[in-house]
C-alpha cells in the first residue's frame, strides 16, 4: 500500500517537472533586516507575470519563471516593501532583508494587511495571528497570553475561567494538536489554566487551523496549533523583559558567529507563595519555564536549529501535598535546499509530559507521564507557478507511564503498585497539493495514511465475551466486569494495529480581487485519547492509546465560506459554517474511577459526538482604529448509545451537550492608537452560560441530603459577559537602538460581573437549607506591568 | 483518590477575588420516588438483634423536609426461607428485633407499596477490628488541621471494602478499598477544621460488598462541596440494588446491604 503511495508521489512529481521545463527557479530566504530573523508568510510578488508565492514556516520561497527582466515586490506585515528589478537568466538564488517600517515613519501607520484575507487561496478555517496583534489584547493579570487571545475568534472557547486548554469548533481539549517548533505540547496550561505555556517573548508565528487542515498535519481530530518560536538575533546581542504583578520574564539572544549562528534563551517564573489563603503555612503555587534555541545557518542550503522548553508547575501545601507536572521538549531540525525548488526539513522531537504527586498524610508518590521520540521529514516542492507540492512522513514511538505509587517511607501503609506501561508506534505519510487550476479557481488537495500500532510489552486482561463492561439490567447501571484472565505480550510484539486514509481537500472561487467563496472536508485520525470524565480536564489525566478495547477516533469535517475585503482590504468579512462528527469518542460510565485504574477499558463507553455552526468575523485591519467582532452560533454535542437494544447507554443513549457548548459567543476586540505614547485596548465578550446538571428533587440517606439529578448537561449557567481595558504607555520613542521601556496597565472585569464559574447545590451545614451556591473566580482585577528591552 | 480531585478546586479559589454567594435559581421538578435506607447490621460489640429500616420519598429540591412513607409492607427473607416482617413505629422506621443475620448469609428485602414490589438482594459482609486511634494536629492539604487515624489490618489476599462513618456535628461518610494497602496496617482517616478538644466523635466501621463501595462512591461525589466544579465529575443519577419490580420506570433510590461494624468513640485531645 504504502509503496504504491509513494510511487503515486514520484509519479506526480515527475509529471509537473517535465512540464515546467523552460522556466527557470528563482528563490531564497527572506530575513528581518534587524535581526536576521526568518520571517513567515511574506509576500513574494512579480506583478507582471501575475504570480507570487508566501515564504514558508522557515522563511523560504521558491518561485518558477521565465528568462527576462522583472520587478519584483516583497511585502510583509510592519516592514518597508521593497520593489526590485531582477534579471533571470538561469537558476537565481536572492535573499532579501526587510526594515521595519515604523522606525522611519513619523506617523504611525498599522497595517495589519498580512493578517488580513487572502483571498485566492484556498485555505479557510485558518487563524493567523502575529505576536503583535496579542501583544496588543488585555489579558487577565496582565499577561499577555497567546491561548486567551484565541478565545476571541470565532469558534475557540474554552470550559470556564481558570479551566485548561481550549475548545474549537465544539472539539474537545485533547483533539488539539498543539505543536511548538514541530513538537507536540500535551498540557497548554499553567496554574490550571490562567496561563499558557508560552512565553510570548520568544514566540514568532502562530497559525490556527479549524478546520480545511492540510494533509501534512495530523494525529488529532479537533484543530492544529502550530507555534513557530523565533531563532535568536544574529547581529547583535539584545536582552527583553518584563516585570508583572504575578509573573517576570527576561529573554536575551544575539550571534554565536554573527549573521550565520544564534541563540535564544528565555525564561519566565511567576512568584511563589501567590495564591495563598492559608498565610500561616508553607504553601506555595508557582510555574516557571524556559524556552531556548540556537540556530546556525551551514551555508545557503543548509541549516541547522536546536530548540527546547522545559515548563514546570509546582504546588505545595505544607509536607502533606506536593504536586508537581510540566513539559519537556527538545528539538533537532535541519533544514536542506535540494536543486532550489525543493525544501526539506528534518526533525528528530523528544517530548516528554510527567505529572508527579505526593500525599504526605496518606503517604504515597505518585508518577505518571508520557514520553515520545519522533522522527518527521518534510518537503516543500515549487514545481510552477501553478502547482506546489508538499510530501514526507513522521513517525512517532510513545512510552506512556500512566502511574506508579510508591510507599512514602517505611511506616506507610501503602503497598507499592505499578499500573502497566503502554507503548505504541505512529506513522504516517502524506502528500499535499495546492493547485492554481485557473485565474479563479483554486485547490489544496491531500491525502495522508496513517497507522498506528499498539507493542508490548504487555499484559492486557480478558473478559467473557470479550465484554470489559457489564450492563446490570435490572439496576440500569454499567458495572466493571472481572477479568478472566491475562494475555501477556512480548516486547515489541505488536497488540493491535490500525490504519486509515485521511483525504483533505479544500476549493476556492473567487469572483473578483475581493470576494470568493471556499469549501473544504478534511478527515483525520486520532490514536490518542486524554481519560477524563471532569467537566475540565485536570493535570492528573492520564493519555491511553487504542488499543484492544479503545477505536481511535475518526472525524468528517465539512466547511463552506464566504470571504470579501472590503475598500481594498480595510475591512474584512468571513463568514462560514461547518458540521463535524467524530467517531469512537470515549465517554465514561456513571462513578467512573479513572485514578489508578489499570483496566480503564471497564469503565468506558464507546460514543460518538457532532458539533455544527456558523461563524462570522468582521475585522478592521488598518488604520489607528483596528479591531473586530466576532460571533459564534454552535451546538456540541455527545451521545453513547447502549450496545444492545436492552442496554440505556449513557444518559439514557440520548444527545447531550458537551460540556463547553456554548450557543452564543460573541467578542469585540478593539485598540487605538491615540498617538506614539499612548495606545488604547478593550475586548467584550458574551457567552451563552456553560451546560451545566441541576437537581430535580432531593431524599435523605444515612443524614445526609442527596440531590436528584437532571440529565446530563441539560441546563445551564447564567450568562457570561465581561470586559477589559487595557492602556500601553511608551514614554519616549527613541530612534537609537539604546534602552527602550513600556508600561502596561489593565483592567479584567471592568464592571466586576459576578460570573458564575460553577454552581453547587448542597445543603448549608449551619442553617440545613439546601441552596444553590455560585462560584465567581475573577472579580475586577487591575494590574500592571513594566516591558523593557536593550 | 477522589479527594485528590477537590485540591484542585481548593487552589482556583485561592485568588482574593473569588466569592461564593447563594442564588436563586429556578428548579425543575418530578414525581416523587421511594427512597430505602436498609442497612441491617451487627455489632461486634452488642447482642442486640434489632434491626431497622427506613422509607422515604424524594422531595422537592428547596423543600426542608422529606415525607416519611408510613403505609409500606416490609419483610427480610433468609436463604433458609425464614420471613422476618418489619413493622412501622414511626416516621417512616420499620423495626424488627429478632434477625441476626450470619456473615456470608445472602438475604432478600421485600417491599410492597402503592401496589408495587420492590426487591432487593444482599449479603452479610464482616469486618476486621479497629486497632486503635490516633491523633495528630498535622491533618488536611494545609497539614493544620486536627486528624483522626482509626488504624485496622486489612486481611491479606482478598478484596475488602470498607465505610466510616464519623459522628459529631456533622456527619461524615469516608469509603475505603484495599487496592494498594492489601494485608496492611492502615488507616481511616478523618479531618475537620472545626473539631476542637473535648469534642467527642463517634466512630462506626463497616465491611461492605463492592457493589456497595461503588454506590457510596457516586453517591458521595453529588453531595455537599464535592458536586458542582469544573475538575469534578458531572453530577449523577445514583441507582442504587432494589428494584422495582412491577413498574421499572419507577425505580426507587437508596440501598439494602447488611455489615458487621466495629464502633468506638474518641474524645479529641
Amino acid at each position: 500500500m504504502k509503496q504504491n503511495f509513494y510511487l503515486f508521489i514520484l509519479a506526480c512529481c515527475f509529471a509537473f517537472t517535465s512540464f515546467a521545463q523552460e522556466s527557470y527557479t528563482l528563490s531564497g530566504t527572506i530575513t528581518d533586516a534587524a535581526s536576521n530573523e526568518t520571517l513567515i508568510g511574506v509576500n513574494v510578488l512579480i506583478p507582471s507575470l501575475n504570480t507570487g508565492v508566501v515564504t514558508n514556516e522557515y522563511g523560504f520561497y521558491s518561485l518558477k519563471i521565465p528568462e527576462g527582466t522583472f520587478e519584483m515586490v516583497i511585502s510583509y506585515l510592519g516592514f518597508q516593501t521593497i520593489s526590485e528589478e531582477i534579471t533571470v537568466s538561469g537558476q537565481t538564488s536572492r535573499n532579501f532583508k526587510l526594515k521595519e517600517s515604523s522606525e522611519i515613519l513619523d506617523e504611525i501607520v498599522i497595517s495589519q494587511r498580512s493578517e488580513g484575507l487572502n483571498i485566492k487561496k484556498p485555505e479557510m478555517s485558518l487563524n493567523r495571528l502575529s505576536i503583535n496583534t496579542i501583544q496588543k489584547m488585555p489579558v487577565i493579570f496582565g499577561e499577555v497570553d497567546v491561548i486567551k487571545s484565541l478565545l476571541l475568534l470565532p469558534g475557540v472557547s474554552n470550559a470556564g475561567e481558570g479551566s485548561s486548554g481550549f475548545n474549537v469548533r465544539g472539539g474537545a481539549v485533547d483533539q488539539n494538536l498543539i505543536l511548538l517548533d514541530e513538537a507536540t505540547i500535551y498540557n497548554s496550561s499553567h496554574l490550571f489554566g490562567f496561563f499558557s505555556v508560552f512565553n510570548p517573548d520568544a514566540i514568532k508565528d502562530l497559525k490556527l487551523y479549524k478546520g480545511g487542515i492540510p494533509a501534512k498535519y495530523g494525529g488529532r481530530v479537533s484543530s492544529v496549533l502550530d507555534i513557530y518560536q523565533r531563532d535568536g538575533n544574529s547581529r547583535e546581542l539584545k536582552m527583553q523583559g518584563g516585570i508583572g504583578a504575578i509573573s517576570s520574564r527576561l529573554l536575551a539572544e544575539g550571534p554565536i558567529v554573527k549573521d550565520k549562528g544564534s541563540f535564544l534563551i528565555g525564561g519566565r517564573s511567576s512568584y511563589a507563595h501567590l495564591f495563598l489563603k492559608f498565610t500561616d503555612n508553607e504553601n506555595s503555587a508557582y510555574f516557571y519555564d524556559l524556552n531556548t534555541k540556537l540556530s546556525y545557518r551551514l551555508d545557503d542550503k543548509n541549516k541547522i536549529y536546536f530548540s527546547g522548553y522545559f515548563g514546570r508547575d509546582v504546588f505545595s501545601l505544607s509536607r502533606n501535598f506536593k504536586n508537581t507536572y510540566g513539559n519537556a521538549v527538545l528539538n533537532l531540525r535541519w533544514n536542506h535546499i535540494f536543486s532550489d525548488n525543493i525544501f526539506s526539513n528534518l526533525s528528530v522531537i523528544y517530548s516528554d509530559y510527567y505529572y508527579g504527586l505526593t500525599l504526605g498524610f496518606v503517604g504515597f508518590n505518585w508518577d505518571s507521564g508520557i514520553k515520545n521520540l519522533n522522527l518527521k521529514y518534510d518537503f516543500d516542492h515549487y514545481l510552477n507557478d501553478t502547482f506546489q507540492l508538499k510530501y514526507g512522513f513522521q513517525n512517532t514511538y510513545y512510552d506512556f507511564n500512566p502511574g506508579e505509587i510508591e510507599p512514602i517511607d517505611e511506616s506507610s501503609g501503602i503497598n507499592y503498585f505499578k499500573l502497566n506501561n503502554k507503548h505504541a508506534f505512529e506513522s504516517a505519510v502524506y502528500f499535499s497539493a495546492e493547485h492554481n487550476i485557473s485565474e479563479k479557481f483554486s485547490a489544496e488537495y491531500g491525502l495522508r495514511y496513517s497507522g498506528f500500532f499498539r507493542l508490548g510489552p504487555d499484559e492486557l486482561s480478558t473478559y467473557e465475551d470479550d465484554s470489559p463492561v457489564i450492563y446490570n439490567k435490572d439496576r440500569d447501571i454499567y458495572e466493571e466486569a472481572e477479568p478472566i484472565g491475562s494475555q501477556s505480550y512480548e516486547r515489541a510484539k505488536i497488540i493491535s494495529s490500525f490504519g486509515n486514509f485521511e483525504p483533505r481537500l479544500s476549493i476556492a472561487y473567487s469572483f473578483d480581487l475581493n470576494q470568493s467563496v471556499k469549501a473544504s472536508y478534511n478527515r483525520m485520525t486520532q490514536y490518542l485519547h486524554l481519560i477524563s470524565n471532569t467537566s475540565s480536564p485536570t493535570p492528573l489525566d492520564v493519555w491511553t492509546p487504542s488499543g484492544p478495547f479503545i477505536e481511535p477516533q475518526i472525524l468528517d469535517q465539512y466547511a463552506l465560506g464566504y470571504f470579501r475585503n472590503f475598500k481594498d482590504g480595510a475591512y474584512s468579512l468571513e463568514a462560514e459554517t461547518f458540521y463535524k462528527k467524530v467517531k469512537n469518542r470515549i465517554d465514561y460510565v456513571n462513578g467512573a474511577n479513572l485514578i489508578a485504574n489499570n483496566n480503564i477499558e471497564r469503565v468506558i463507553l464507546n460514543g460518538k459526538s457532532r458539533a455544527y455552526g456558523l461563524e462570522i468575523l468582521f475585522r478592521k485591519n488598518e488604520g489607528r482604529f483596528t479591531g473586530w467582532l466576532a460571533y459564534t452560533l454552535s451546538k456540541a454535542e455527545q451521545k453513547t448509545p447502549g450496545r444492545t437494544p436492552v442496554e440505556t447507554g449513557i444518559n439514557g443513549g440520548d444527545w447531550y451537550n458537551s460540556n463547553y457548548n456554548k450557543t452564543h459567543d460573541v467578542s469585540f476586540t478593539a485598540s487605538y492608537e491615540a498617538n506614539k505614547k499612548w495606545e488604547f485596548n478593550a475586548n467584550f465578550s458574551f457567552q451563552t452560560g456553560l451546560p451545566s446538571t441541576f437537581p430535580t428533587a432531593q431524599y435523605s440517606y444515612e443524614n445526609i441530603t442527596v440531590p436528584v439529578y437532571s440529565p446530563r448537561n441539560s441546563n445551564r449557567l447564567p450568562a457570561y459577559h465581561r470586559l477589559d481595558l487595557s492602556a500601553n504607555y511608551n514614554p519616549k520613542i527613541s530612534s537609537e537602538k539604546d534602552f527602550k521601556s513600556s508600561w502596561s496597565f489593565g483592567i479584567y472585569n471592568v464592571y466586576n460581573r459576578k460570573n458564575a464559574y460553577s454552581l453547587t447545590f448542597r445543603e448549608n451545614s449551619d442553617t440545613g437549607v439546601n441552596e444553590a451556591v455560585r462560584l465567581s473566580l475573577f472579580g475586577i482585577i487591575p494590574s500592571v506591568t513594566y516591558n523593557f528591552s536593550f | 483518590m477522589k479527594t485528590l480531585l477537590k485540591i484542585f478546586g481548593l487552589l482556583l479559589i485561592f485568588p482574593a477575588t473569588s466569592c461564593e454567594d447563594v442564588v436563586d435559581i429556578s428548579l425543575e421538578e418530578t414525581e416523587p420516588r421511594l427512597v430505602v435506607e436498609a442497612s441491617i447490621l451487627s455489632f461486634k460489640d452488642s447482642e442486640s438483634n434489632i434491626q431497622q429500616i427506613r422509607l422515604s420519598q424524594t422531595a422537592p429540591f428547596y423543600d426542608e423536609e422529606t415525607p416519611p412513607v408510613e403505609n409500606a409492607s416490609v419483610r427480610i427473607i433468609s436463604e433458609e426461607g425464614l420471613q422476618y416482617d418489619f413493622i412501622h413505629t414511626t416516621e417512616g422506621y420499620y423495626i424488627n428485633e429478632n434477625l441476626k443475620p450470619e456473615i456470608g448469609a445472602t438475604y432478600e428485602l421485600e417491599i410492597i407499596y402503592n401496589d408495587e414490589l420492590y426487591t432487593a438482594t444482599g449479603t452479610m459482609m464482616g469486618v476486621t477490628d479497629i486497632d486503635f486511634i490516633e491523633q495528630t494536629a498535622t491533618g488536611g492539604f494545609g497539614g493544620d488541621e486536627i486528624e483522626v487515624k482509626v488504624f485496622y489490618t486489612d486481611p491479606a489476599n482478598e478484596p475488602n471494602f470498607y465505610l466510616f462513618i464519623f459522628r459529631n456535628d456533622k456527619i461524615s461518610l469516608e469509603i475505603y478499598e484495599d487496592k494498594f494497602t492489601d494485608g496492611n496496617q492502615i488507616f481511616g482517616y478523618y479531618s475537620n477544621e472545626d473539631i476542637q478538644p473535648g469534642d467527642e466523635i463517634d466512630i462506626e466501621m463497616y465491611g461492605i460488598s463492592k457493589s456497595y463501595y461503588e454506590y457510596l462512591f457516586i453517591l458521595r461525589a453529588q453531595i455537599g462541596e464535592n458536586s458542582g466544579g469544573p475538575f469534578e465529575t458531572q453530577p449523577a443519577t445514583v441507582k442504587g440494588n432494589v428494584i422495582n419490580r412491577s413498574n421499572k420506570e419507577n425505580y426507587p433510590f437508596g440501598y439494602f446491604h447488611l455489615s458487621e461494624v466495629d464502633t468506638s468513640s474518641y474524645i479529641v485531645k
